[in-house]
């Protein structure tokens, strides 16, 4: 065994063992090395950027409505399988990789879209009959609309003859050759698929930062977030901004699925709605609920210790599927010192 | 033509009756002001004017309109602008985003952002400060700013001076009645000497309903009709 072996011997008497400590240090040396440190640095932006688009659109409507939408994971997975169907009819073996990005691109477009349509829908039919009872009646219908799209995935996947609980390989196959390969950044050689997705994922960021920032929506969006009332007050449909809102997180949900139909430690399946679901709260939870700034501190938070933790389980402790529970160990810590999250303010979205 | 007019309004918290018949009215124009007790009514009747908290029964006018049941923004939309207790500006957005959201669509923000640091010079050297580390007599004069550049009618204005340094008071009030001379205001005020100065006329609130009226000029802070239900 090569390895620090942490396992059912306490910490304390593995740290006392000389050889134990040996391992260690050389594995700390390991890790040290410039190469090593970059190449987890960009894994970490990838695993942050596609936080953030998951975690997202989340915020946002927690941040101005107090729900806490539950079928956000299956808004992502619907993006994961549509953006995939386009992507998989529209792309033949002949494709090249430049038509192929640019596909990808108008499938993100169209995902956006179609997913905007039915969280607006979800929000004029089901949500809005709620916002003046108690938020466990929210969790309660998101919870079950996230049941009926699941199910209803699962049906429509199982009739064209396919696993939903395993990835879907074809729109995995229609991922262009160059973000296959690596790319040299001098220091180390990264996947491109991971500077694909800091690209996307900063290109989002930047996206909603400055429609929250800069147009009179976004200060619509933020000042309703801050005093529904009051700015309903001001002659602001609130409500009308609501649905705008809930629109457009369900929007950016679905553009995250469909970045995710490309990774291959993601990819488009029915079981995708939850597995996204889960960092996506704890994302959301310790930037601070609601507040976007804290999502995407968070998310590069999260990202970086995913990354850090990954690279140790897989090169020096030989204990697997550890990495998940980081981000758990992260909101724990981050419940116990400072509940309200890290850029959250108390009562944010109680209305 | 009669601005506003609230007839026999009952207005509940829940199952809790606050208003119990309060009726009102207000002229195009006119400074009236509603004094009375803490909890008497006077602030769920500027909310129940609002729509925030629509009466149960009763009836609310603007211009002989009945707007009873209406959504709050369409109310704002027909001139009604609110100043609300503890003022209530957006903490986290800048001074000049405060005023900027409250420019109705279709207006020119710049010349509404004149009109609001014209009148409060000082909300022009922080127009970049989040509006929450300002202190608390310049969260007033934004309040005030934004009832302003609101393009309203008539202002719900709630407990202007309370809370602040006498100095500040002061100039709270001339603000107040310089933005009477083109617009009608609905003021409520603990502070009864400045509520009969500025005021028109008054309506006296006790236990949910209107319980006396007068004429401001005619009457004085000490007045006995007045120090009956203001008295603790």
């Amino acid at each position: 065994m090569t390895g620090v072996a942490v396992g059912a011997v306490g910490l304390d008497s593995a740290l006392a063992d000389p050889v134990v400590l040996a391992g260690f240090v050389d594995a700390l040396a390991e890790f040290l090395r410039p190469r090593n440190l970059a190449s987890v640095f960009v894994d970490g932006l990838a695993k942050a950027a596609l936080y953030v688009m998951i975690a997202g659109g989340l915020t946002l409507i927690f941040g101005l409505m107090g729900v806490l939408n539950f079928a956000h994971g299956s808004m992502t997975m619907i993006g994961a399988y549509l953006g995939g169907l386009l992507m998989v009819l529209a792309v033949g073996q002949a494709t090249g990789d430049a038509a192929r990005l640019a596909l990808f691109f108008v499938a993100l477009a169209v995902t956006f879209a179609a997913l905007a349509g039915l969280g607006g829908a979800i929000e004029i039919g089901l949500v809005r009959r709620l916002y003046d009872r108690p938020p466990v009646y929210q969790i309660l219908l998101t919870f079950g609309v996230t049941l009926v799209l699941d199910e209803l995935v699962r049906i429509v996947v199982l009739f064209y003859g396919m696993q939903p609980t395993s990835d879907w390989q074809a729109a995995l196959a229609t991922k262009p050759g160059v973000l296959d390969s690596s790319v040299d950044l001098g220091l180390v050689s990264v996947p491109g698929l991971d500077l694909f997705e800091i690209a996307i994922g900063a290109l989002t960021v930047a996206g909603l930062w400055a429609f929250l920032t800069k147009t009179r929506y976004g200060l619509m969006i933020r000042a309703g977030s801050e005093d529904a009332e009051m700015t309903e007050a001001l002659g602001i449909d609130v409500r009308r901004v609501f649905t705008v809102v809930f629109a457009l997180g369900a929007g950016v949900a679905g553009v995250a699925g469909t970045l995710l139909m490309w990774d291959g430690s993601w990819a488009a399946s029915v079981p995708l709605a939850a597995d996204t679901l889960l960092p996506a709260f704890v994302v959301v939870i310790i930037g601070g609920l609601g507040t976007f700034r804290g999502t995407v501190v968070a998310a590069l938070i999260v990202g970086m210790a995913d990354a850090v933790t990954t690279w140790w389980f897989v090169n020096e402790i030989e204990f697997s599927g550890l990495p998940e529970i980081t981000i758990f160990l992260i909101l724990v810590v981050m419940l116990i010192l400072r509940p309200q999250g890290l850029f959250g303010v108390e009562e944010v979205g109680g209305h | 033509m009669t601005l506003l007019e609230v007839e026999d309004a009952h207005t509940y918290y829940g199952e809790s009756h606050i208003l119990e018949g309060v009726s009102l009215e207000v002229e195009e124009g006119e400074v009236v002001a509603l004094v009375g007790r803490n909890g008497v009514g006077k602030t769920t009747t500027l909310r129940t004017v609002l729509q925030l908290t629509p009466p149960r029964r009763g009836t609310v006018r603007l211009r002989g309109e009945d707007v009873t049941g209406r959504e709050t923004h369409e109310i704002a939309d027909r001139g009604v602008g609110w100043i609300p207790e503890e003022r209530r500006i957006f903490a986290q957005l800048s001074v000049e985003e405060n005023v900027r959201v409250a420019v109705p669509d279709g207006r020119a923000v710049g010349a509404a952002l004149d009109r609001a640091f014209e009148t409060f010079p000082d909300l022009r050297d922080h127009r970049s400060r989040d509006a929450g580390t300002l202190s608390g007599g310049q969260q007033q004069m934004l309040a005030l700013a934004r009832g302003l550049v609101g393009d309203n009618d008539l202002l719900l204005v709630d407990e202007p001076s309370e809370g602040l340094a006498p100095l500040i008071v002061e100039r709270v009030a001339e603000a107040l009645a310089d933005a009477a001379e083109d617009t009608t205001l609905l003021l409520v005020e603990q502070n009864l000497p400045l509520a009969l100065d500025l005021a028109d006329r008054f309506y006296v609130i006790d236990n949910g309903s209107v319980v006396d009226e007068g004429d401001a000029a005619e009457t004085s802070a000490d007045d006995e009709r007045l120090r009956r239900y203001l008295s603790a």
